[in-house]
This record gives structure tokens, sequence and C-alpha cells, in this order.
């Protein structure tokens, strides 16, 4: 199994010549060797970056089990697992599991698997780590993850890409003055990789947190040790805790930038929404991760942004708040596709009338059908989004893409992750559906 | 899912029957047992009988798509009129052109009464010749849920098959209040023919009460085969009584209804009892369990069914079932469903796929086994299978009524059973 990242153009981004800080395509590609040695044949899987990995939870991507996602087309063969996820049960011993975790979670083996440790749409954390442990909550208990048992899991579980374990800072807010807990994140960090590293057996391509939270100093560090080991083919930037102005962790992951190597790709997590993700690909980002589209169904909202080159035409008849929400009451009776032209399944098949009926209702079905949409929608971005950079014209696009969504303070887009943070879950809980109560009284 | 119609080699139905929205043809039956399998040709498909339908109240099966319920091999399904009524309303069905259209299902669908859910939803449910009357939940006035309002609200849902309104009283109630429903319920059947307003399009099935009283039943069949319906169904059971009753009552009411007329026997789902009923000439069934059950984390099987949150699941690589040949089973271990089942919407609907393939699935055996004529030793398979030694003395003697006998080994000598006083399996036979 090999991991190859061929960079095909970069543009140079503000106040950076060398191109390291700017917007860039590129492709990922896995090449597996089938299970006939002999014949030694390789199957590629190719991902035009930038793009996204499919999010899941517990391996499955929300709402949608196998035969649902078969519907959507064109999805990148990229699927983030986090372990935390398959940590109720105290630590497991997946040594069962002879096919790893692709069989355990019903994917195809073509498909590129990166496991994490932690759900990125989860900011707030409380359990603690120590010097030789990562606490992990789960609901049967605190779990402590070492290097070691990390290392084991991973050989289990046979992931294409991994991203070991590291010390992630939960304060929201740490303190560059007092306290030592961000120099203490960057070493233990730096230990338990070299840990992981050595304990390993599993040869997955290895994608590095960049740790150092907002310490310039001790980013220098972190992206300094990252950039001596051979091992490491690609980074992570997983500051999701971390509550300062996107743009001010743009800035962070930017200084640590310029000290990696540029070759390597990138995947940030946090910047699901699409204002965060353009800007995140503006400045040399490849990967970010569809937490947005599932933050986006939970509201009981159908996307309807529209990025690039269509968007003139478009945007007209969408609204700044870059979705439709399915709650409203002017739903009842509205037997139009979720968006005018739209070919996925749902929009296909389906009415707004009926998915408000099924949200009114409670039912299940409601997610399913909306989070079809969304995915398909979400895709179609990053397409635009590729399309616009292989056209010289992303810097434009987006500009105007945040003009037109992200400038009225009053109806801003693509808040729905931190809405996702504060609620239960699904639009079928009560928490959902008082909220739907107040907006309506 | 399997593609073969177990009815391709049957050219020539054995008898059959025609309404102008419902044709019913008997192909295949049971040289022992009062068991059949039939084709029903509804407005929007054609079924196979006998069969499961699965229950959407709301206009959707719990988080699975059409084309899902299609690929799993589902029939018909089951809407509620009760809750449709209220939401979305007949106004929005019918401007949306009925229920298929408005959930984009093209296959067969029935609706209840909504009488039902009056009874068993509503405290304040008042019954009078009218109708029922009832407390509205969202403003509290009373309002009035008549057969004519009922097969009003039902033709606005559009739904191939509707049931008549009747005056529904507990399975555990005696004395003159089941006679008094018993005959209400005729005279409502008669109201609601009179309001039944697309015959050409949709089926009105009457109702047959009388309680657990084999001689108010006997008049009920008798009464609703004069008004010549295109189906009839069996209700005013599953409520709760003891089995042994509920079997007799079944039995009774399939020997007075017609032949050649589909038969439905209302909130019926436990595997055994689908054998058995299946055995006392019923072809129809509906109930809420294996969807709901696959909520809770439950997942059916031959043996029972397996409740997957349990710690025993944790490191289990098989499938469910390695006979069943579903998208859940194929690719997922009980460990793996283990870890999702009550914490994510697709653990619930990995389940609710298996559960409904496991339904689709005992029905094509049950078809399959009685058009090969080889019905009783099929129940016999399954008996053993389900309930290993001990059998509920209900099913035993349900089976004994017509020709099948578990207490006794048959000629290939294997099994034999006996008798046991409880009327449901306690645990899974492993």
């Amino acid at each position: 199994m090999t991991l190859r990242f061929e960079l095909k153009s970069a543009i140079a981004g503000a106040g950076d010549a060398s191109g390291t800080n700017g917007a860039r395509t590129g492709r990922l590609v896995l090449g597996r060797e089938s299970d006939q040695s002999a014949s030694a044949v390789t199957t590629d899987t190719t991902i035009d970056t930038p793009n996204y990995l499919k999010y899941t939870r517990h391996g499955l991507q929300p709402h949608m089990v196998r035969e649902v996602a078969a519907e959507l087309e064109g999805m990148p063969a990229a699927t983030r697992v986090q372990l935390e996820d398959f940590l109720a049960d105290e630590i497991p011993d997946y040594v069962k599991l002879g096919d790893g975790m692709h069989g355990f979670i019903g994917l195809d083996r073509s498909e590129l698997l990166v496991l994490d440790t932690l759900d990125p749409t989860v900011p707030e954390r409380t359990s603690k780590s120590s010097n030789t442990f990562m606490g992990v909550d789960s609901e049967g208990g605190t779990r402590r993850l070492t290097a070691e048992v990390f290392a084991r899991l991973a050989d289990q579980l046979k992931p294409d890409i991994v991203v070991p374990l590291a010390d992630y800072v939960e304060e929201p807010h740490p303190s560059l003055t007092q306290g030592k807990r961000i120099s203490k994140s960057v070493s233990r960090s730096c230990k338990w990789l070299e840990e992981y590293l050595s304990k390993r057996k599993h040869p997955a391509a290895v994608f590095a947190p960049v740790m150092g939270s907002l310490s310039t100093e001790l980013r220098d560090i972190s992206a300094k040790k990252l950039a001596a080991l051979d091992e490491v083919a690609g980074y992570v930037f997983n500051d999701v805790s971390l509550d300062v102005a996107f743009e001010k962790k743009l800035q962070l992951v930017g200084h640590s930038l310029e000290r990696l190597d540029a070759s390597k790709p990138r995947y940030m997590a946090g910047a699901s929404a699409p204002d965060s993700a353009v800007r995140a690909i503006l400045r040399g980002i490849d990967l970010v991760d569809s937490s947005y589209p599932y933050a986006v169904t939970e509201q009981g909202f159908a996307s309807t942004y529209v990025f690039g080159r269509s968007a003139s035409d478009e945007e007209a008849s969408t609204t700044s708040a870059g979705h439709v929400d399915l709650w409203q009451e002017s739903m009842f009776s509205d037997f139009g596709p979720l968006v005018e032209g739209c070919e996925c399944f749902t929009c296909r098949t389906h009415h707004r009338a009926y998915i408000h009926h099924l949200l009114m209702t409670k039912e299940m079905l409601s997610t399913v059908l909306l989070q079809i949409h969304n995915m398909h929608w979400y895709q179609r971005f990053f397409a635009a989004v590729r399309e616009s950079l292989g056209r010289g014209q992303l810097e434009q696009d987006a500009n105007r893409f945040l003009e037109h969504y992200c400038s009225d303070a009053r109806d801003a887009a693509f808040g729905e992750l931190e809405t996702l943070g504060k609620q239960e879950s699904s639009p079928t809980t009560k928490i959902q559906r008082k909220r739907h109560a107040e907006q309506h009284q | 899912m399997t593609t073969t119609d177990e009815f391709d080699n049957l050219t020539t139905p054995l008898e059959t029957s025609t309404s102008p929205a419902l044709k019913f043809s008997v192909y295949s039956r049971c040289s022992t047992t009062k068991a059949r399998a039939s084709k029903m040709q509804l407005p929007h498909y054609t079924a196979s009988t006998p069969m499961f339908m699965p229950v959407g109240t709301m206009g959707s099966i719990k988080g699975i798509t059409t084309r899902q319920l299609e690929a799993l091999d589902c029939h018909v399904i089951l809407g509620n009129t009760y809750h449709l009524g209220s939401r979305p309303g007949p106004e929005l069905l019918e401007k949306a052109g009925g229920l298929h259209k408005f959930m984009a299902w093209d296959r067969g669908m029935l609706t209840d009464s909504g009488g039902f859910q009056m009874v068993s939803l509503l405290k304040l449910a008042n019954i009078t010749e009218e109708g029922v009357e009832f407390e509205n939940p969202h403003d509290g006035k009373m309002m009035m849920l008549t057969p004519e309002m009922s097969i009003g609200l039902q033709n606005s849902i559009g739904a191939d098959i509707m049931m008549q309104l009747d005056d529904v009283v507990s399975s555990l109630t005696t004395g003159p209040r089941v006679e008094e429903a018993m005959w209400r319920s005729v005279r409502w059947l008669d109201r609601s023919m009179q309001a039944h307003k697309r015959p050409t399009e949709q089926n009105l099935f009457p109702i047959v009460q009388g309680g657990l009283d084999e001689r108010l039943r006997t008049l009920s069949a008798t009464e609703l085969v004069k008004r010549n319906a295109p189906g009839y169904a069996i209700g005013g059971l599953s409520g709760g009584e003891a089995k042994g009753a509920f079997w007799r009552m079944v039995s009774l009411s399939t020997d007075i209804l017609p032949t050649n007329k589909p038969r439905y026997c209302m909130g019926v789902g436990y595997a055994e009892d689908l054998v058995v009923c299946s055995a006392l000439g019923v072809d129809m069934y509906d109930c809420v369990f294996p969807t709901r059950t696959a909520r809770f984390g439950n997942a059916l099987v031959r043996t029972g069914s397996l409740a997957l949150k349990q710690g025993r699941f944790k490191d289990d690589m098989d499938p469910i079932d390695r006979d069943c040949d579903c998208p859940t089973c194929k690719t997922y271990s009980r460990a793996y469903l283990h870890t999702t089942v009550t914490k994510d919407t697709t653990g619930c609907h990995l389940i609710t796929v298996h559960n409904i393939a496991f339904q689709m699935r005992l029905m094509r055996d049950i078809r399959r086994a009685i058009i090969e004529d080889r019905f009783p030793s099929f129940i016999r398979e399954f008996m053993q299978t389900r309930f290993g030694k001990t059998v509920p003395r209900w099913v035993v003697e349900a089976l004994q009524s017509v020709g099948v006998d578990l207490t006794v080994a048959d000629e290939k000598g294997g099994y034999a059973a006996t008798a046991i006083d409880e009327d449901f399996q306690k645990t899974p036979n492993v």
C-alpha cells in the first residue's frame, strides 16, 4: 500500500511568495496491491484536492446506511473515522478483525480510510490527559488511551492514513503567559508520535497533528519536529477546541505551514463550513471534512449555497442564509423540490411538503432525506471550488461568495456547526422542537 | 433480495374473486392445513399472500426510503388514518394527489379506520351510535369521528385498501357491551359502504368483531359475508387476550369467510403467530413490532430476538443471521451493530432493514412451502428452531386443529414437542 500526493499547481497566497500559503490543487493517490500477489496488480484510488473526508459516526455517514449513501454520486472515496466512537466498552481488542476497520464498518476496500482519535464536531472536552495517556470520554466512562494502545488498535484496524494520538489542548482560551499547558501538549504529542512510530507494525501513512495552539514559538517547535520526520506524510490541524476567530486560527495554521514541507497534504478539522473551507483552501489547506452538511441536516435545513461560475445565475434565487428551513410553515403545502433543478435522490423523489411533514411528525426519514441532499450539495460546492481554482478565479469567486453569504451579520450563513455543539441531536429531539415552537409563537 | 417469484410456475388459479378494485386469485392450497398462497391484484400493485405489511404510521416506515422498501420486497405498507388525518390532514393529502404521491410510494397501501387510535390513545373517547366522540388533544374541544368521516379521510388518503370504522372493545371485555359493539360495527359498515366515494379505486374491508364469544363472532362473520366485500379483516384481537382464545377466534372466522377472498388478521406480527395464523387460513398481517423493537436494538431471528445492546455481542463477529440476505447481514457483524444500536440513527436503520427483511423472508418461505405442498414440514422445522422441545400449548392446539400434531414425531421420525402453558417464548432458543 502506497500513498502519494501529487501537487498540481499552487497559487501564491497573500504576502507569501513561496506558494506555501496559497491555494493549490493536487491529488491524493492510494495504490493498493490486490490480494493476488503474483500478478502484483495495483488499483489506485484518487482524490482530487481540495476536497473533504467523509465525516462518520461509528464509521457510517450520519443518517445514511450504505445503500442510501450509494444514491450519491461523485463523492470522494475518502472516509474519516474517529477511534473514540468505538471505546464505549473499555479499550476494545479488535484482534478478530482480520479485515481491519474497512470490513468492520462495511467500507469498500477501494475507499481511503483515515483513522483519527476525536470527533471534530465536539469542541468541548472535559476529560484530562496525562503524560502517558489521552483521556477520552465515552458512554462507558473515561478511557485512557496510551500511545502503545493506540498503536495496537491502529495496527488491528489497518487504516490507510492514521492521525496519531496527540495531546490536544482542551482549554478554549489557553494562557500564553501562565501555566505550561501548551508546552506540555507539544512535548507529549512529540513523545507519543515517536512511541507510535516505534511500536506500530501496520504501515499506514502518517498524517501528524501540528501542535502549539496559540503559541507561535511552540508551533515552531512542533512544526520543526514534524518536518524532520520522514515517516510523516501529511499534516493535520486539529485545534477544534480553540475558541478564537477563524482568521486567527488561519494565521496560526499559516505560521506552521511556513515551517513544514509544502509538498505534503494538509487536513484541517473545524473548517468544514463552506465559508471556513474556502478561506482555509485559500491559505493552502487541501482537505477538510463533511461535518458541516450533517450540522445543516440536524437543524432541519436544506443547503442552497452556490459557488463559482454558476453562482451568478443561481444566487438571485437563493437567500444569503445559504439554506432553506424546512420547519417553516410555508413549507406545509410546498410541492417543489428542496432546490429547483437539484439532481439528488431527495429532490428527484420528494417535495418540501413531505420533508416538512416528516420533521413535524418526528419521523427519522426527515434527516435521511435531508442528509442526502446536503451531502450532494457539499460535493457540488467542492467541485465548483476546484473548477474555480483551475480557472485561476478562486480568490475572486471566494470574495464574491463570502460577500454574498457572510456580509450580513443578522442573516449570516454557515453557523450550523456552532448550533450543533449545543443541541442534543437530530431535529426529532424535544430540544429542537422546543426551539421551533418558540420561534413560531 | 430474491427476485424469483414463488408463483412463477403456477398459471391457473384454483379460485378467484373479482371486485372493481381487487382481484384475488388462490393459486395453491396446503393439502393438510387451511393455508393458501395467493395473488392479490390491487390498483397500485399485485401482492403475494400470505404477506406481512410494515406499518408506516405517519407516511414513512421509520427512517427507511421507499427505494429501500422496494428492495426489501415490501408489497403493501400500512398508514394510520388518525395520525395522517391530523397531520398533514386530508386537504393537503388531496392536494398532493393522495398519500402514495405524497410519500412517493407506488406499491400497495392499506389504511386503518382511525377508530383504534381514538380508543387507545385518547382517554376521553365516548362511543355513541353516531360515532366516536373524543376530546381533540390540540384544543380540548369535543369532536366526533363517524363512519362517514373515517371513509372520507381514507378516500382522501387514497390507499388501495381501507378499513371500516368499527366499535372497538377491548378483547378482555365481556357481557352485553361486546354484542352491542358487534352489531353496531355491522351498522357502521353499512354506513361506510354508503359513504365510500371511490369504489373503483379503493377497497373497503369490513372487520369481524364479537370479542372472544364464539356465537357473536359467528354472527358477525355471517352478517359481513352478506355484504359481499372484496376482502375481510379479523379484528378485536391481539389485545392481551389469552392466546388460546385468540387462535380459536381466528380459526372460527376463517371457517366462515369466503375462501376466494383475502382475510386480514389485524395487529399480528410475531413470527410464530404468522406461521400459525397462515395455517388457519389468514392472508394478511400488520404489526408495529418489527420496526419498533428495532429502535431498541433488537434484531429478529428465527429463534427469537437478539438484544444487540448486550455486552455478550461485543466480540461476536457473526452477522445477525447467516442465512439472511439483507444489506445489514451481508455487511455487518453483531459486534459492529453492538457499537451503534440505540446511539446513531444509522444503527436503528440497520436493524429496521434487517427486521423488515426477516418478516418478508418468513412470509416468502411460508408461501413457497405452501406452493410446494410441504407447509406442515415447514411448520415443524420452524417450531423446532423457535421453541425446541417445548412449544406453547396454544401453538400445539391451533396446529392440531388443522392436522399438524407437533407432539407426535412425523414420518421422518425427527421432531416431537411437549406443550407448555406459557403463551410466549421467554428467552431465545439458542
